[in-house]
């Protein structure tokens, strides 16, 4: 079953067309990566996927649910209520974190589940213990985000976000912020999940993560979707020279 | 830290004293050859000396020092003084006399005395249309008088009879006023009932403010108008008052008075001998201190409702001011914009101004005399509301972007947003901009005065007047030092307790 369906997505900033028809689908359980070289718009797919841009058309189906779709050459959203389910649907964990720097570690991962699912208390705050030790942080709960790691604030981060359950998790480039060893840290945290089946859409540039982890990995350049299949085929056996020439410099 | 900033202000404070005393050394040694006359006058007290429309200082005193100076070769010089600061101005050397419609009755001994050149009584003014026709009929009323004033004497002073005693004891409030511009100004709005002043004043006013106000027929009391000397500078006075007889003998005394219509209260004459009764009565240091601080300590909870009635007020305001200000509503955050501003273009007494005498000049309401206070503390709010609203701007613009992606990857509704997470980011962001601000409005108390509400400053210059001393001032300037010491305090607190966050 496909948990999420992007068709034909377009995305403008002014004259600058970024994302332009862009189609991908995402399957329960699945991993996919999002490779491609810097400007190239996985960082827009991403929050156009997450709502946090507003497509200009085409159309995203999150389980089975329409988002929007394209009506006379623009996106129409569904309505409000709609939206909020949709949106408890898919959670984001960014680059640099976004942690609330006034909340200690447990408060930032509880405060959603307890105020905006309305969620009883104790039992949220019992998952968060048990996701905390999950991540290696158990001790860790009363820290502020200032007196972390920086692998360490993302794996709050992700925590924060497998708190609302949400049926998949989209990631803009979680490691890009981090040293190699921290690198380390975090993309053992991704295989974990992956390993329990957990729907994934991630952008990064770690290829040999996106060619061990992924099911599925999207080449993308100048705003369209050059290749995509099995990472065997994309990574290893590109048909594109695009592809080549990115996959070339990466290595070097 | 905090000692140096002790020794730093006690440094200070010493240089300042060094130098008060320095200028007055210089001042009395020039007593030799006499080249100019300083008269200190209020020069808003026509006519007997303010300000013409041309700008220049005039009045009957000014003309009648003017003739003084020319005979006896000396420059004239014309300073205009805060009334409230005469002795301390005489005392220094910084004028040589005080002539100014100044009463002799009740300050025999203070100064040393021309002899007395205008006789002038006290006399009420009401509103034409208010029914009040005699003194009596003040009773419950608001009366306003100018601080220190002769009008103030008669009711309140050491040598008021007990008849203007029982009168002042009648009144509904007994209010001083700094300026007797401002006293009209009051009592055309209704904030008051009646103005006591002197009856040339009165008359002036009367003839330049028309019909709208008559004068009581009963007269509060008589007084006498004299050239006032620094204690015991008999020579001076001397000096000045021979050249008056001489003027007075040839006539130029008579047409300067008909001159200004004054004549009906001139009443210099060659016969009056100058006498001087005035002799130094000590108190010591301790009993006086006692007594002015005991004088001062009204003045303390007026400064403190201000203070903590705008802060109640204007920091809530200031953060709807804010939203107002970023409202995405083009024509609310243009009048937002343009109200911040005006108020921060503008000074804050002239918006107290404003906001007391406002609603009668535009509106012609007739104010009551509890709007002043309640004036203090709207100007106080609406202008600090202002400020405080564009520190919440910058507070919150400070907020990093991904802190409300996150809050909507999260769910959060836009009220939990801003207080769940803007909020207190935004809090410790301005909490060294909103203590320079607080710190700001503990100083800014002291504007009140523009509209006579009296609070510590105030209070401080009256007694520094009816004392002739410093000492008020400072202990004036103690207060505002120690409360911005405690405010200081509260606020590195509040920043130390926000310190849990980075
Ligand atoms: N809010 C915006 N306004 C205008 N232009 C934007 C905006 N966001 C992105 N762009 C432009 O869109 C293009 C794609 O940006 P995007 O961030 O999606 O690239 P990316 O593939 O994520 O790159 P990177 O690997 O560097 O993160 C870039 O040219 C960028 O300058
Ligand atoms: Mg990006």
């Amino acid at each position: 079953m496909e948990l999420l369906e992007v068709k034909n997505l377009r995305k403008s900033f002014g004259d600058l067309q970024v994302l332009k028809d862009i189609s991908m689908n995402v399957g329960e359980g699945q991993v996919v990566s999002i490779l491609g070289p810097s400007g190239s718009g996985k960082s827009t797919l991403l929050r156009c996927i997450s709502m946090l841009e507003t497509a200009d058309g085409g159309s995203i189906v999150y389980c089975g649910k329409t988002g929007f779709t394209e009506k006379d050459g623009t996106a129409v959203y569904a309505d409000k209520a709609e939206l909020k389910e949709i949106k408890s649907y898919f959670s984001l964990v960014f680059q640099n974190f976004n942690l609330f720097p006034h909340y200690s570690v447990i408060k930032n991962i509880t405060d959603a589940p307890i105020h905006v699912m309305k969620r009883s208390k104790d039992e949220v705050m019992k998952e968060a213990e048990v996701l905390l030790k999950k991540m290696g942080l158990a001790d860790k709960g009363n820290y502020y985000p200032y007196q972390l790691s920086g692998g360490q604030q993302q794996r709050v981060a992700i925590a924060r976000a497998l708190a609302m359950k949400p049926k998949m998790l989209f990631f803009d480039e979680p490691t890009s912020a981090l040293d190699p060893e921290l690198t380390a840290e975090i993309l053992k945290v991704l295989k974990e999940l992956a390993a329990e089946k957990m729907t994934m859409l991630i952008v990064t540039h770690e290829i040999d993560f996106a060619r061990s982890v992924s099911d599925h990995v999207v080449f993308m350049d100048g705003g369209v979707i050059v290749e995509q299949g099995k990472p065997q085929d994309v990574i290893d056996n590109p048909s594109n020279d695009r592809t080549r020439a990115f996959l070339k410099k990466l290595e070097q | 830290m905090k000692n140096i900033f002790m020794r730093i202000a006690a440094a200070g404070l010493a240089a300042a004293a060094a130098l008060t005393m320095l200028t007055a050394c210089t001042a009395g040694s020039e007593e030799e050859e006499r080249t100019t006359f300083s008269v200190g006058f209020d020069a808003e007290f026509p006519p007997y000396g303010y300000q013409d429309e041309n700008g220049e200082y005039v009045g009957f005193d000014l003309s009648l020092a003017e003739e003084v100076c020319k005979r006896r070769g000396w420059e004239l010089k014309k300073q205009p003084i805060d009334w409230n600061s005469k002795d301390m101005e005489l005392k220094t050397g910084a004028i040589d006399c005080i002539w100014n419609g100044f009463t002799i009755n009740g300050r025999e001994n203070d100064y040393t005395w021309s002899t007395p050149y205008v006789d002038n009584s006290q006399v009420a003014i009401v509103r034409k249309d208010s029914g009040i026709t005699e003194l009596s009929d003040l009773s419950g009323k608001t009366v306003a008088v100018q601080t220190d004033s002769s009008a103030l004497a008669a009711f309140e002073g050491d040598d008021a009879t007990d008849e203007n005693r029982a009168l002042a004891e009648s009144f509904k409030e007994l209010q001083q006023v700094g300026d007797y511009n401002s006293a009209f100004l009051n009592l055309q709005s209704g904030a008051v009932d009646a103005v006591c002043m002197d009856i040339g004043v009165a008359n002036y006013e009367i003839a330049a403010r028309g019909d709208e106000f008559i004068m009581l027929d009963e007269r509060i009391s008589s007084e006498e108008y004299g050239v006032g000397f620094l204690r015991g500078n008999t020579e001076l006075r001397d000096e000045v008052q021979e050249t008056l007889i001489e003027m007075l003998d040839d006539g130029t005394f008579a047409s300067i008075a008909e001159e200004w219509g004054l004549s009906d209260s001139v009443c210099l004459s060659a016969d009056d001998t100058v006498t001087d009764t005035a002799k130094k009565e000590d108190v010591s240091f301790g009993k006086k201190l006692a007594n002015i601080s005991g004088r001062l300590v009204k003045g303390v909870g007026a400064s403190l409702a201000i203070f903590l009635l705008t802060l109640i007020f204007s920091l809530p305001l200031g953060l709807l001011v804010a939203f107002g200000r970023m409202s995405k509503f083009k024509p609310l955050s243009a009048l937002v914009k343009l109200y911040i501003s005006i108020v921060r273009g503008t000074p804050l007494m002239l918006q107290l101004l404003v906001v007391f005498f406002g609603p009668n000049f535009l509106f012609g309401i007739n104010t009551s005399a509890s709007y002043r206070f309640y004036a203090v503390i709207i100007g106080f709010t609406l202008n600090y509301a202002a400020y405080f609203a564009e520190i919440y701007r910058s507070g919150i613009q400070a907020v990093p972007k991904g802190q409300y992606e996150a809050c909507q990857i999260l769910g959060y509704s836009k009220s939990q947003q801003f207080f769940r997470i803007v909020f207190p980011q935004m809090i410790k962001n301005i909490i060294p901009a909103i203590a320079n601000e607080v710190i700001t409005l503990v100083k800014d108390t002291s504007l009140a005065f523009a509209i006579s509400y009296t609070e510590m400053f105030t209070l401080a210059k009256q007694v520094a007047a009816s004392e002739a001393t410093i000492m008020p001032l400072f202990i004036a300037g103690v207060f505002y030092y120690v409360f911005n010491f405690i405010v200081a305090f509260i606020m590195e607190r509040i920043e130390k307790k926000l310190s849990y966050f980075r």
